[in-house]
């Protein structure tokens, strides 16, 4: 990621500000190649539960918790992997980004209670998960979504159409980065039986902050106590935001940890590893702002774009087509805002 | 040749994402005549890796030659009138 700069919140964000649509390409086939991928899995019996369980029931919630994912990654300058990977690399902005989404995280612990009703209360189809409880073929919208994507994108790379001047030192293409992330991702879901995630993540780091600073409040918290059943390497694992060791402790942690260390040595090989000047004031508060705004998007849409677009959209699941029209919608009020008052 | 036109630096560091590329596009407007009558170029500083193809991308697109110079912890662009 940090050698193609494959930034989420950049692919909505480049579109909509400068008609950019490199890294929307590159996405796309990230998508389409993960949707081959984990239908190939079923078809052979690699995953067990398909579609994945633990894609809940679509609601309003999805959408709208996408529209403040999406003004909050573009605000922030990053969604919240890109975040890590730029933290790594001695970003003070990302920094800014990453204390934003702590905070927002442990903002929307405190009106959980609210959120959780509004998706009780919105859902949209109560016994169906994912698209192919709606059209009752599993198939055929992986063949429109993933097999045409693919070829064209074959047709890209083979006639030079894909290619775009790159300076920086190292730099991967976006495409080859999203054969690389298809692969490993896809693996990585065969092994753990779950798809990537870092929100709850996030959450739980926020939950220990709580403990050490606000430990009275964090206490009384229902958000820091639910702790929901999940399937990972084949046998079940309680897991949830709250301070304690659990499934979302032994996975999404080190999973951050991960980015942060891989991305710090990346840009030390390559000589870019700085601790970076603080950014203008504006520019400051808009990153901490967006960080707050992604943690509030993720809680209500029930996880990030890591775990709606990586993870959901290859599946169809319908949470995560819900968090993507939002997300897209939420990124072009986020590039406005930072267009007319942000970056001036 | 000897370079004889006035150096504009910009110096974008620390910038958060995509602030790099708008400000510049901005320099480049504001800075215009001055770039096309070949009495200045400007030179921006960066440390964002994505700023050397957006920058270099939208620059070409108008008109301007570019070149990528790694320094220490960051990169210079300097983008001139195309001859």
């Amino acid at each position: 990621m940090y050698r193609s700069d494959f930034c989420m919140a950049g692919v909505f964000r480049d579109v909509f500000l400068f008609r950019d649509y490199l890294r929307m390409k590159a996405l796309f086939l990230l998508v389409a190649l993960l949707a081959f991928f984990l239908y190939l899995m079923r078809v052979f019996r690699v995953i067990s539960t398909y579609p994945p369980s633990f894609f809940g029931a679509p609601s309003v919630a999805n959408l709208v918790g996408g529209v403040l994912f999406g003004v909050g990654m573009v605000l922030g300058g990053g969604c919240m992997l890109g975040t890590l990977y730029r933290l790594g690399t001695g970003n003070t902005a990302s920094a800014i980004t990453f204390c934003g989404i702590l905070l927002g995280g442990f903002a929307s612990a405190v009106i959980y209670p609210s959120i959780h009703s509004f998706a009780s209360s919105t859902v949209l189809f109560k016994d169906k998960t994912a698209l192919e409880h709606i059209i009752g073929n599993a198939a055929a919208p992986v063949l429109a979504l993933s097999l045409l994507p693919i070829a064209l994108a074959w047709r890209w790379i083979k006639t030079g159409r894909w290619s775009q001047a790159a300076y920086a030192r190292g730099y991967l293409p976006l495409w080859k980065a999203s054969f690389m992330m298809a692969f490993v991702i896809a693996a990585s879901v065969a092994l753990s039986g779950r798809p990537l995630a870092v929100s709850t993540g996030y959450a739980k780091l926020s939950g220990f902050l709580g403990v050490l600073f606000l430990p009275a409040v964090t206490g009384k918290l229902a958000f820091f106590r639910v702790q929901s059943p999940r399937l990972l390497y084949g046998s079940i694992m309680n897991g949830g935001a709250g301070p304690v060791i659990d499934s979302v402790f032994l996975t999404q942690l080190p999973l951050m940890a991960g980015v942060v260390g891989g991305s710090f040595l990346s840009s030390l090989r390559l000589g870019e590893f700085k601790i970076r000047r603080l950014p203008p004031a504006r520019q400051a508060f808009s990153a901490f702002f967006g960080g707050m705004l992604m943690a509030a998007g993720a809680l209500m849409a029930a996880g990030c774009n890591l775990w709606h677009i990586i993870g959901g959209l290859p599946v169809f699941a319908l949470q995560s087509i819900l968090f993507v029209f939002g997300a897209a919608g939420g990124a072009f009020l986020g590039a406005v805002f930072l267009r007319k008052i942000v970056i001036k | 040749m000897e370079h004889t036109a006035e150096d504009i630096v910009l110096d974008v560091r620390g910038q958060i994402c995509p602030a790099c590329l708008l400000i510049t596009l901005s320099e480049l407007n504001s800075n215009k005549e001055r770039l096309k009558g070949e009495k200045a170029r400007l030179v921006v500083k960066t440390d964002h890796r994505d700023a050397t193809r957006t920058i270099p991308g939208a620059a070409f697109a108008m008109g301007y030659s570019v070149s990528v110079v790694q320094k220490e912890r960051h990169y210079e662009i300097t983008l001139e009138h195309e001859k």
